[in-house]
This record gives C-alpha cells, structure tokens and sequence, in this order.
C-alpha cells in the first residue's frame, strides 16, 4: 500500500511538472469554478423563493449536499476524468503495451496516471459550500458525523470509479471512436439534488438500479448527523464488492487485448 | 531463460468490404475471421544470448514478442520466461524484463526524460543510490547528459530512442525484448545503438531478444537467428550456417588498371562489369582455386571476397523454405 502511494505521489509530481510546462490556465480554471458554483448556489436560492422545502430538505441542507456534490464531482475530475477515456486511446493504439510490462497493478496505473491537479479547486470550494451549509444550519458536526461522512463519499467515490472502470473496460470488444463518459456523466447529473425530489419510478431507478442519488445524499445527510449505521456499512459493502468486480473484470478483458501492432 | 512450446495465437478480426453499403450492413452484422498469427512455435534461448529475430511484416515476430513479454494471452502452448508465465503477469517477473519498442514511446512527451526516469524509478521501486549509480552508468553509455533536461518532444528520433534505452534498463533487467530499436535511425545513429546493445549484454550477461528489418543489427548483434514467416519458425541456429547453406557463394571484387577480356562466366557468375572493376559470384569451395588464378595471370589492383549481403539470403529462405538448421 505504501509503495502504491508513493506512486501515486510520483504520477502528481509528474503531472504537476507537465502542466507547469504549459503553464496551464490555472487563473482561468480557477474563475470558471467559481463561477460554476455561484451558479448552482443561484439556483438553490430561486427555488427556496418558492417553498421552504424541496423533498424534506431545506435550503441549508440542500447548501450542504450540493457541497458534497461539488467536492465529489472536484475528486472525479482530479483523479478519474483525465484517466478514465484514455483508457481507449491505450487501447485502440497500442500504447497499453507499455503499462502492462510495469510491475504495478495496471489498473491501478491507467486508473491513476494522469491528475489534473487544480481540480482540487473544486474540491476546496466544496468544502467551502459545505462549511456555509453547515453555518447556515447552525449544525456543528460531532466527530462521529464526519467520520461517517469521509467513509459515505469513500465509498461513493470507490463505486462511481468501478462503475466507471467497467463501463470503459468493455472497449476491450468495442474499440469506440467516442468515449463513454457523457452516459457516466448525465447520471452523475442526477445526484445534484436531494433523491427525494424525484417521485414514482424515477426516484426506485435512482436509489437502487443507478444510485446516483444516493451516492450524494448519504455523505450529506451524514455530516447533518442524520447518517445510519446500517446503510452506511452496505454502501462500504458494496462499494468493495463492485471494485473486486471491476478488477476481475480487468483481468478478464487483458485477454482479449489484441495490442494494436507495430 | 526462455522455453517455448508449441506456441499458437490466433485473432478474430471482423471483415469489411470498401462499399459503403457493405459498412452500413456492418453494423448489425458483421463477419469474422480467424487469423493464425503464429503456429506451433518452440524454441529455447538461454541467458545472456542475444538472437535475432526475422521474418518479414506480419511475420508473428512482434506477436510473439508480445507473448512473451507477457502482453497478449496466447491461444494455446505454454510459455516460461525466467521461471514465470508471463501472462500471470507477476510484479517479480515484469521486475526482471523490460520491453522497447521503436515504434511506441514510454517517455512523457512534454517533461524532460528525467521525469520518467524518476516515476520508473518509484514504479520498480529503486533505491536512490542504485538509482543514482545506474542513471550514472547509463547517461555515460548512451551520452545523455545534454538531454535528460529537454522536453522529450524537442529530441530527435535518435535521441529519443537512447533515452527509452535507458528508461528501460534503469531496473537493470535480465531480459530485454527489443522490437526494432532502430528504425527510422540515421545509419550513425543505428551503430551508435548497436554498439550499445553489445556493450550491455556483455557486461550484465542480459539476455536479448531482438526483432529488426535492418539486416545490420542481425549481423552486428546475433549470432543466433531465427526466422519466422507466416506464424512458422522456418529457421532457428547460427546465422553463419544460415548464410553457408543458404548462400553457398561469395562475392568476389577485382581491380583491374584494365579488365582483361576473357571469358569471365569461366570463374563464375558475373554480376557486374565496370570500368576497372568485375564482380563475381564464385561457389565456396572454388573461391581460393579462382583468386588465386586471377592473381597468377592477370594484372591486379585489389581483390576483396565478402559474404553475400544478408538481405539477398535471407530473401532466399523466404522463397525456397528451410525447416530445422
């Protein structure tokens, strides 16, 4: 585990230099993030001008969750959304031949590989929103709550990345032009909002077949200190058991690569 | 170090006609068909051997590099290299084996080869006196002084290649797979790689697989070939044998101030006339009988007697097939 983390702290340190070399528009990006927050607090706002509640939820609740979602959104940006359609560009041209002679769980390499480090920004202005949820709800969290709160959106980040992981590691046998990422992405959509606001079928599709909603309003509710032991030791379940099936299922397709030739 | 036996691997590859009509039906039906890109091949190589590995595009030469480099999952046979199944893919055996391909780059195109030194360096877990000490080593062998702090993408095709060379063996391997490490190379450039391929496996006893078109890297490097062709091991021994069997000639140059007008087809086959200058093809075991007549009677500048060209023998096993040496 110790010599995964170094790795991993090798890949940012490379990742950083690269982006230094293009002296990316870190001022920009910032702006854009900002201002794509702004944006959803707006929105919150112009709902509760209308009612005081939005599927049990209110106005600081939903500040708090939309934190969660934004800081979640910020680490798969950080750490999947760079990595996860390249995996095709390996792929298609061969280039995974390198990474499987590497004495490194090759999963683990295409998973990680690259980092799009100011993404972190996101996840700070996450947190930052959660903090304001928290002060408006005038909730301090006891220890407990964030404990439960750091093992709900692990366990949410852990299931969206094997999600993920499987979803394009079926480019073993469709070899795409286009990525797969815009099906992940309008799901992850749904978690912006409390699942309960969504009613009849939409909201049984989104609780138990693509737990998109969920994968959100745990974290929150936890951090609230409305968290459940029960649920939150059956989404650490699953989460593990979707993870050891996305590597299976890793394994499995490495038979399938045909390498593209030189 | 390498045992194979009875090595296959076939693809499916779906089949497309050019008509558009043809492409569109595709997509709800398509049609596949099976590719043997290598049948039943064994052999054995041991360590600190190099050996070349031949045979013409599509061969199944890079396949079955691949295969035992532990990238692609053979159909059937079975495979050891250094005591492992490559395909179980285990970290002790990439540990002992590094792969270049001249085609496919590891370095990170925009950051100096330095970086990837140094994420190759946590990647096999290298200690950093051993890392220094190697990096030392191998900067001095391959002169990369000058390049470790330029972006990768600023290094000519030569430079480039030294660098991944050396990305290679910072693990220091005991086998190294070489899937034509000089192509493209500026013929300088080519011998500077081959003199460093030489140099390493005789100094760390690296075993070295190598697939090359330039004939030059197979007879400055190998002495063990083996020749692959429509997924079939066709030749596996010396590569001097190969060319005594396969071209029973040699080619004979002569100097003259002034080519004396004899029958020539008399020595042997003619296969250019010049101006001061006749070159025969002359059998082996008459070539000493003939040089040494042209000396007696003739007025002779210089006579030189070389092997054929490997190109023309290795053409010729192709065409005619050889089994076994």
């Amino acid at each position: 585990m110790g010599r995964y983390w170094r790795i991993f702290r090798e890949f940012f340190r490379a990742c950083f230099v690269e982006e230094l070399e293009y002296r990316s528009e870190f001022l920009s990006n910032l702006l854009s993030s900002f201002f794509g927050i702004g944006i959803a607090i707006l929105t919150v706002k112009i709902f509760f001008y209308q009612t005081d509640q939005l599927g049990g939820w209110t106005y600081a609740d939903v500040l708090v969750l939309l934190g969660v979602f934004n800081t979640l959104r910020g680490l798969i940006d950080f750490a999947l959304r760079p990595n996860m359609p390249r995996l095709l560009e390996h792929i298609r041209k061969g280039t995974l031949d390198y990474i499987l002679t590497k004495p490194v769980d090759s999963m683990f390499y295409v998973s990680f590989r690259h980092l799009m480090f100011w993404r972190l920004i996101d996840v700070l202005l996450g947190l930052g929103v959660i903090g304001y949820g928290l002060v408006q709800q005038h909730y301090m969290p006891s220890l407990l709550d964030v404990a439960m709160f750091v093992i709900s959106i692990g366990s949410s980040f852990v299931l969206i990345y094997a999600l993920w992981m499987m979803l394009m590691t079926t480019s073993f046998w469709v070899i795409r032009i286009d990525d797969l990422s815009f099906i992940f992405d309008s799901f992850f959509e749904t978690a912006r909002f409390p699942s309960g606001m969504y009613r009849g079928w939409l909201r049984i599709i989104l609780t138990y077949v693509l737990p998109a909603a969920v994968i959100t309003n745990m974290p929150a509710l936890s951090l609230l200190g409305r968290w459940n032991v029960v649920t939150t030791a059956v989404s650490v379940g699953i989460a593990g058991f979707f993870l050891w099936l996305s590597h299976r299922f890793w394994r499995f397709a490495l038979r399938s690569y045909t390498s593209a030739s030189s | 170090m390498i045992a194979v036996k009875h090595l296959h691997k076939s693809f499916r590859v779906h089949v497309r006609q050019a008509r558009w009509i043809d492409a569109v039906r595709h997509l709800w039906r398509r049609q596949y068909r099976t590719v043997e890109a290598v049948k039943d091949i064994s052999f054995t190589i041991e360590t600190g051997e190099i050996v070349g590995f031949l045979g013409p595009n599509g061969a199944g030469k890079t396949t079955t590099m691949k295969m035992l480099a532990g990238l692609l999952y053979p159909t059937s046979g079975e495979i050891t290299v250094g005591g492992f199944v490559p395909f179980e893919q285990k970290p002790e055996f990439k540990k002992m084996m590094s792969l270049v391909m001249g085609q496919k780059s590891q370095l990170i195109w925009d950051i100096p080869p330095m970086e990837t030194f140094l994420v190759n360096k946590a990647i096999y877990d290298i200690d950093d006196r051993t890392f220094r000490r190697t990096l030392e080593e191998l900067v001095e062998l391959l002169e990369l002084q000058p390049l470790l702090t330029k972006p990768t993408r600023s290094l000519s095709l030569g430079q480039r290649m030294r660098c991944e060379l050396a990305a290679a063996l910072l693990h220091r391997p005991a086998i190294l797979f070489l899937d034509e490490p000089t192509i493209g190379l500026d013929v300088h450039t080519q011998e500077k790689v081959r003199r460093f391929i030489a140099e390493y496996n005789r100094e760390y006893q690296t075993t070295i697989l190598l697939t090359s078109h330039y004939m030059g890297d197979v007879t400055a490097l190998c002495d063990r070939v083996m020749i692959i062709n429509h997924g079939m091991l066709i030749y596996d021994g010396e590569l001097s044998v190969l060319t005594e069997t396969l071209a029973p000639y040699k080619r004979l140059e002569i100097h003259f101030p002034i080519v004396p007008s004899v029958p020539w087809d008399d020595y042997g086959e003619v296969v250019a006339m010049e101006d001061g200058k006749v070159t025969l093809r002359v059998p082996r075991d008459k070539v000493a009988e003939v040089s040494a007549h042209v000396l007696q009677h003739f007025h002779v500048h210089d006579l030189t007697i070389q092997d054929p060209p490997m190109e023309e023998v290795i053409t010729r096993a192709f065409q005619e097939g050889l089994h076994g040496s």
